[in-house]
């Protein structure tokens, strides 16, 4: 009985929390929490209760394999944040749930108009279908391939400019006897989203939908799928066809891969295994040589239609997107800022993933083709649904063209349901 | 005996309310969601559609049968070695021998480890680049880059073995804490007859731990069934879907595909599987009946 | 011989295939980020500190043993109360409440989060940790009175008998005969609960939107998420995780063994 009585004075105090000194609290929650980015929202939030004493910021940090079940869960719950970061994946289904505010007129009210990344805004804007910006970017984000410099140049190797040299270094530097292998495939959670990139990228073509019907099925995309799978095994590990990123990375830092695609979003981790012997490229074209590529989904920070202090909420969102916390984000992060006065920031000279992802997105020959993250039904199309049919690729039990040829069937019917809605 | 009629139902109140509150809303809800389209990113498209979501799911859902063969062939499996292994565990370290407290200590610690760090313990193992694989190919067992997980006709097998690690105590505990309890007079009376080791085991060890074997398969069972971050951290399910359980499966269609509907229809199914053969098993086994 | 066979070998592969994983995970803890050696040499503790001190492993430690030990007292007062129930009482409706207590188990707690959430928002359970220990205990609570029920089955109703004709009431005879049998069962049922408990994931994440509420699996997943993959600091806080528990463990177990002595059985 004792026991009982300590654990229920235990639990008591353990519940009281104080509050009412007159302060505004706002809760923030992180999108993406852990040891890689908790301390360096710590640092911001020291920095903006400091500038702004009468607010108070409660960090939540989600980890990012919850994070839409959490904020589905709290949406129909209603008990929403007042801020939180979000990426445009999922960005539709926030705004589909209303519950987000639009944050237009706050931004052409404030020290942002202007200064964020024209092609970020236009990337988040698209998602919502009335065509109002319910994120302010933070960050850009690119697909690269990481490498091993180190071993191209024992090799005396060139990093490759075209899918094909992609897959003739990536045979060259195989060796399973050494357990070294060129290539890692992500076959795992996450698998087609970074393949439709490579597909675009050696297709060259530069429209997800031409008439209202989905290129996805173009013959040259199955040719890329056709290549990256003809890797598999040969020029990469077995383990790749059930690859998640968690699994793909540690292949790659761990030493047993030569190149490995994801984005900038991996450099922390990539760098902190490698140091100076890795490095980014971008991903690789075909044969016409164009330069196509599939926007990375992009990060920034909602203000929740439901929190009553929105107007503390957009302070906070407003001085994190601020060039010198954007400045300071970013390079901690590695990637690419969205405020435009950052450009000339002193770290992005030395941080090459991320100046050689600017010289693309700035390179005039650059033809961007974003994904249709605005349809309701993209992420049940392309990841529930093709994702499993993708290994029977891998596997060899199913045709690249038959594979996709099913997803572009399902995305044209989900596009003509949105443009009838529309 | 005295029996006073409310006793038994004042004994059991506070669990009755606490499953009045906590579990027969939600569980209500579930049905009714069943019979609902209700997926949060088409909003427009919900509501009532009767039992539309069951017939595509009997009908045109190659992926239920499918997932639910393996949810099948995953209990089975599972339940069978755990309890195998758990029963000759707890028979083990029943003796006595030196060191008897230590051991059991370190074979039951598995069971309280999570779900989270188990699978994460396990992917730094299975890893073919730092896990274990890897270090016997240096001592020249195997090939080098071998991937349990990758590969289809080794992902089930390492995927079970995982679950027996954490698994296997389970049994054990429970058993080894119900072969205490048998009288020591019982495997005396047993031994004067002239039983043999084997003999005892039969006649008096196996039809006392009955009921608990009964009621520990039969948890088991039902949460091996509805195991899901286990496989799902694991391999996802693949390739291919080829590990894919039922309710994986509902947490791909509700949690991925945010299609909470069809989800918990497939939930529904799950339910009203499990009930069948729950009360089927305890009316098969007699539970409670003593010999 | 025979008993070598019998009892060291396997004893000694089973201790095998668990310790290795433990192992594993140790080396991964110890070692600095890249190092692939087996045996780390030197230590560093650069992950604990990562864990401990970086992402606030302090508190979801404090949290988690709350719980725990929240859900061990309330599971095992009312699984015994409703097991003895079971096994001793013959009532109306007492196969359709076994029933019910196993159809507790059938739906995956992810399926219920939303009406499960409703229902602490108006609780006024959300964010705090006794609104997770209530969770917690609903749903281990099932389990551990049906694994009890059977424990008390296996008590022979006879010593029970004897005591109220000694005179007890039913209620003293429980303390004074049936408690000491059943401390055994009271071991392995407290420990499912309290495992149960430390290691739930879904309800603290989803029923806590506080830093300072969230509890260690919570904690663990962190280390795992897309762009913040880092098996040091993984392994170190599984350590920190597990420890505990399997101190705990290696203390109780031995009242595993009591239930037989102290017992009237053999007096």
């Amino acid at each position: 009985m004792r026991a009982l009585l300590v654990v229920l004075a235990l639990v008591l105090s353990a519940c009281s929390s104080g509050g009412g000194d007159g302060k505004t609290t706002i809760v923030f929650w992180d999108n993406n929490g852990g040891p890689g980015r908790t301390p360096i929202y710590e640092e911001l939030i020291k920095r903006f209760e400091t500038a702004n004493p009468d607010i108070d910021v409660e960090y939540v940090g989600i980890p990012s394999s919850s994070v839409q079940q959490k904020y589905d869960t709290a949406i129909a719950g209603g008990s929403t944040p007042d801020v939180g970061g979000v990426t445009t994946s999922y960005l539709a289904h926030l705004v589909g749930q209303e519950a987000l505010a639009p944050l237009d007129e706050r931004i052409d009210g404030s020290a942002l108009k202007g200064k964020l990344l024209p092609s970020l805004v236009e990337t988040v804007r698209q998602t919502a279908p009335d065509g109002k910006l319910y994120s302010v970017p933070s960050s850009g984000n690119l697909d690269v391939i990481w490498y091993r410099t180190d071993w191209f140049t024992q090799a005396g190797i060139t990093p490759p400019k075209t899918w094909d040299e992609l897959v003739a270094a990536a045979e060259k530097l195989t060796d399973p006897s050494a357990n070294r292998y060129g290539y890692t495939i992500r076959g795992g959670a996450g698998s087609v989203f970074q393949l439709l990139t490579e597909a675009y990228s050696y297709s060259g073509v530069t429209e997800f939908f031409s008439g209202g019907k989905s290129t996805v099925g173009d013959p040259r995309n199955a040719e890329l799928v056709g290549k990256v799978a003809a890797l598999y095994r040969k020029a990469t590990p077995e383990a790749d066809v059930n690859n998640s990123y968690t699994q793909m990375v540690a292949q790659f830092t761990g030493g047993s891969v030569a190149m490995m695609h994801h984005n900038l979003g991996s450099w922390g981790d990539v760098t902190k295994a490698l140091g100076d012997r890795v490095a980014a490229l971008p991903l690789p074209v075909g044969p016409s040589g164009k330069r196509t590529v599939v926007p990375n989904p992009t990060d920034g920070f909602a203000v929740f239609k439901n929190s009553e202090n929105q107007d503390a909420a957009w302070k906070f969102v407003e001085f994190l997107t601020s060039k010198e916390s954007n400045s300071y984000w970013n390079e901690k992060v590695g990637q690419i800022p969205a405020n435009t006065d950052v450009r000339d920031a002193g770290w992005i000279a030395s941080n090459q993933p991320v100046k050689m992802a600017l010289g693309v997105l700035e390179d005039p020959a650059t033809v961007t083709v974003p994904a249709p993250v605005y349809l309701p039904q993209y992420s049940s199309i392309t990841k529930t649904d093709s994702e499993p049919q993708y290994q029977k690729v891998l596997l060899g039990d199913l045709a690249p063209q038959a594979f996709l040829d099913e997803m572009a069937t399902k995305l044209t019917a989900a596009q003509k349901e949105w443009e009838e809605r529309k | 005996m005295r029996t006073k009629r409310w006793a038994p139902y004042a004994l059991i109140a506070p669990t009755l309310v606490l499953m009045a509150v906590f579990l027969v809303y939600p569980i209500a809800s579930v049905v009714h969601y069943s019979l609902q389209r209700y997926n949060v990113t088409q909003p427009w498209k919900n509501g009532f559609i009767g039992l539309e979501n069951f017939r595509f799911m009997l009908t045109e859902d190659p992926l239920f049968w499918q997932s639910l063969a393996f949810s099948a062939k995953w209990v089975v499996v599972e339940v069978g070695l755990q309890l195998l292994l758990g029963l000759v565990l707890a028979l083990i370290v029943n003796e006595t021998f030196i060191g008897r407290g230590v051991a059991r200590a370190m074979v039951f610690s598995p069971w309280a480890v999570s779900g989270v760090l188990t699978t994460g313990i396990w992917i730094l193992l299975y890893n073919p680049s730092t896990g274990i694989f890897q270090e016997l190919a240096r001592w020249g067992i195997g090939d080098p880059g071998t991937s349990v997980l990758g590969d289809p006709a080794t992902v089930f097998p390492a995927t079970v073995v995982t679950e027996l690690w954490r698994g296997v105590p389970f049994f054990a505990i429970l058993l080894l804490a119900d072969l205490q309890s048998i009288p020591n007079d019982l495997y005396e009376a047993a031994a004067v007859d002239g039983a043999g080791r084997w003999r005892r085991f039969i006649s008096v060890t196996l039809p006392h731990l009955k009921d608990a074997i009964i009621l520990s398969t039969l948890l088991r069972a039902v949460w091996e069934f509805n195991n899901v971050d286990l496989i799902y951290t694991l391999t996802g399910g693949g390739p291919a879907n080829q590990t894919t359980t039922l309710p994986l499966y509902v947490a791909r269609k509700a949690v991925d595909s945010h299609d909470f509907g069809y989800g918990s229809a497939l939930t529904v199914a799950g339910f009203v599987i499990l009930l069948f053969f729950s009360i089927l098993y305890l009316r098969l086994s007699k539970f409670g009946s003593r010999a | 011989m025979s008993r070598v066979l019998r009892l060291h070998v396997p004893l000694g592969l089973y201790l095998l295939f668990t310790l290795v994983p433990f192992y594993w995970m140790l080396v991964f803890a110890l070692r600095p980020t890249g190092s692939t050696a087996l045996v780390p040499w030197p230590i560093t503790f650069e992950h604990f500190d990562t864990v401990w001190n970086g992402i606030g492993f302090g508190t979801f430690f404090y949290n988690s043993m709350v719980i725990a030990l929240g859900v061990l007292v309330f599971v095992s007062i009312l699984s015994l109360m409703g097991g003895y129930a079971l096994a001793r009482f013959k009532f109306r409706g007492q196969r359709l409440f076994l029933v019910a207590l196993l159809c507790t188990q059938f739906i995956p707690g992810a399926m219920m989060l939303i009406p499960l959430f409703v229902i602490f928002r108006e609780a006024g359970l959300l964010n705090s940790l006794t609104g997770l220990i209530v969770a917690d205990v609903a749903f281990q609570l099932p389990l551990a009175l049906i694994l009890m029920s059977g424990f008390v089955r296996n008590i022979p109703v006879e010593l029970e008998e004897a005591a109220m004709v000694d005179g007890c009431t039913r209620l003293r005879a429980f303390f004074a005969v049936m408690l000491p049998q059943l401390k055994p069962a009271l071991v392995a049922v407290g420990s499912f609960a309290f495992i149960g408990a430390w290691n739930n994931f879904l309800f603290a994440l989803m029923f806590a939107s506080r830093q300072d509420k969230f509890t260690l699996p919570v904690g663990l997943s962190y280390a795992l998420g897309e762009f913040n993959t880092d098996f040091g600091a993984l392994a170190a806080g599984g350590v920190v995780a597990a420890v505990p528990v399997v101190l705990v463990f290696a203390v109780v177990q031995r009242f595993l063994v009591q239930g037989l002595s102290a017992g009237a059985v053999k007096g």
